[in-house]
């Protein structure tokens, strides 16, 4: 089993135009017949930055928990580089969107968290906690406890222990949903530089339209539930990109024009007005 | 100025001075009660009568030893309990079916007044230290048991599936998440089996023994040295404080991160 882990460990995201996720004709239905995600078929290439947005309940969360194979598949495909997801692969890592720091370690030894648990030699996984902690501001709140961090703070640290897995693949589950308008825009900037670095392959689960077009390649538009995939909007804004920039760029703003209008034909403009805050 | 700040400013001797003052006054007024008897000093006994009764107690070595006697016992009772409790509770959590099991006669046993088994535990242990040992730990094991299984099973779930996603082992998992998770918990739980190990062990002492406070709480009833019972009770109630307070001592340094 381990060994099967390690093969997949180091692949960078070389072949840029290969598919790192591959999705097809899948539904889902939970318990009590509330069916959360209808016929839905994606492919997202290695390297890509994809969000998906929709509002409340579209059962986004769901193909993102599938994917980390938390939740069994019931019907269709889904590969994850290739092969099924399954909990604990070690080439998928993944983001919640409350930060999750144990409040008994320090900001680095959380940070540390992911490749302890993963079995990294410690002073690999601390050389590399280290550094990313650094790369997300917080050298000088290592040795802190989460108590004595902002939600801001704990979030970045929580950035640093997911860049800390050398995982090529990177799910992420509204990481910033909880935080304050202000402390958001520092951490999407803060997030598109560390993937900027490596350009991971990227799936992020959001409701917040402007969050999706400032970050993503392409954005991809759900229905209201049961969820299903209403378009696919490619965002060919320049990179690097930054936060503040793209307020002055009319391109953002058409692609967020473009976005929320067809998160407006799919879901209807009462359900809008009241799920959608973006 | 704002409440909050008003509340900020008041003196840090305030509140002692007030409470020193009470006191004094509390103790001023029962031995003028006592001394003209206006309650009969044969129920509430004399604040200087208690006095004496500690100094000589003290002197002779008594109150010392018998303390000794009531402290050692209860720390063995509670050490026991809390390993016990601690280790069943942990049993519990992984493996519910074992808890499944264990639940009617566990149940049962916890709803029987604790103190109701001590004529047991003098037959089976006789009238030395171990049957107050038993007491104390058929107290301290059930309160330590649920708080550690409260404990294990209010980890955050976040972190479990931040565990799973990771592939942490179950080892891991348990040393790393739900263990550490579960430590506060814990500590409230062996809190309170401390006190109640006391409990358990002066109850055993009053009930038939030859050493500790509690047998000597019993003679000096028995006699009808009503000065005595006081002193008894104070350096029981003092030794409570100081049992609590060096556990308290003792999260606070474990539990810095809280």
């Amino acid at each position: 089993m381990n060994a099967s882990h390690r093969a997949f460990e180091p692949a960078p995201p070389s072949k840029q135009t290969a598919p790192a996720i591959e999705i097809s004709g899948l539904t889902h239905v939970f318990a009590g017949a509330m069916q959360a995600v209808s016929d839905v078929s994606l492919s997202v290439r290695a390297g890509e930055f994809a969000s998906i947005v929709g509002p409340s309940g579209c059962g986004k969360t769901t193909i993102l928990n599938l994917l980390a194979g938390l939740l069994p598949l019931q019907t269709g495909t889904m590969t994850v580089a290739g092969r099924p997801p399954r909990a604990g692969r070690h080439d998928i890592a993944y983001m919640l969107a409350r930060d999750s720091l144990f409040p008994w370690r320090t900001a680095l030894q959380n940070a540390m968290v992911g490749s302890e648990f993963r079995g990294v030699k410690e002073s690999e996984g601390r050389a590399r906690a280290v550094e990313f902690l650094k790369r997300v501001g917080l050298e000088r709140f290592a040795n802190n406890y989460p108590k004595a961090l902002s939600h801001g703070m704990r979030q970045r640290v929580a950035l640093a222990r997911t860049f800390t897995l050398k995982s090529p693949v990177l799910l992420m589950d509204e990481p910033f949903g909880a935080l304050d308008a202000q402390t958001k825009l520092q951490l999407e900037d803060l997030l598109m530089n560390l993937w900027n670095d490596e350009r991971r392959t990227v799936v992020f689960i959001t409701h917040d339209l402007s969050e999706a077009v400032t970050l993503s390649d392409r954005v991809i538009v759900m229905s209201a539930r049961p969820g299903r995939i209403v378009d696919d909007v490619s965002i060919p804004l320049p990179r690097p990109r930054s936060v503040r920039a793209l307020q002055r760029d009319p391109l953002y703003h058409e692609l967020y024009a473009k976005v929320w209008g067809r998160l407006e034909v799919a879901v209807g403009q009462a359900n809008i007005d009241s799920e959608i805050s973006g | 100025m704002s409440a909050l700040h008003s509340a900020r400013v008041e003196k840090w001797w305030i509140i002692p001075t007030v409470q020193l003052a009470g006191f004094v006054v509390v103790v001023l007024l029962w031995e003028w009660v006592s001394v003209n008897r206006i309650i009969d000093p044969l129920f509430i006994g004399r604040p200087s009568g208690i006095a004496r009764y500690l100094k000589t107690a003290i002197m002779d070595g008594s109150i010392p030893v018998e303390t000794a006697w009531t402290v050692g016992s209860t720390l063995a009772a509670f050490g026991l309990g809390s390993i016990a409790g601690i280790a069943f509770g942990l049993l519990f959590a992984v493996y519910p079916i074992a808890e499944k099991i264990l639940e009617p006669l566990f149940s049962g046993l916890n709803s029987l007044p604790r103190v109701a088994l001590a004529p047991l535990f003098l037959l089976w242990f006789g009238l030395g230290v171990a049957s107050k040992i038993a007491l104390g730990f058929s107290l301290t094991f059930f309160i330590v048991l649920a708080n550690t299984v409260a404990g294990a099973r209010s980890v955050d779930r976040d972190f479990l599936i931040l565990s799973e996603t990771l592939g942490a082992s179950k080892a891991v998992v348990f040393f790393k998440v739900m263990l550490p998770s579960a430590i506060p918990t814990i500590f409230s739980g062996l809190k309170l089996g401390l006190i109640y190990a006391l409990l358990g062990v002066i109850a055993g002492e009053i009930i038939a023994s030859q050493h500790g406070l509690g047998q000597l709480l019993t003679f000096l009833a028995g006699t009808f040295d009503t000065n005595g019972v006081f002193g008894v009770l104070l350096v029981l109630g003092l030794t409570g404080i100081i049992l609590t307070k060096a556990m308290t001592e003792l999260e606070k340094r474990l539990l810095r991160w809280r």
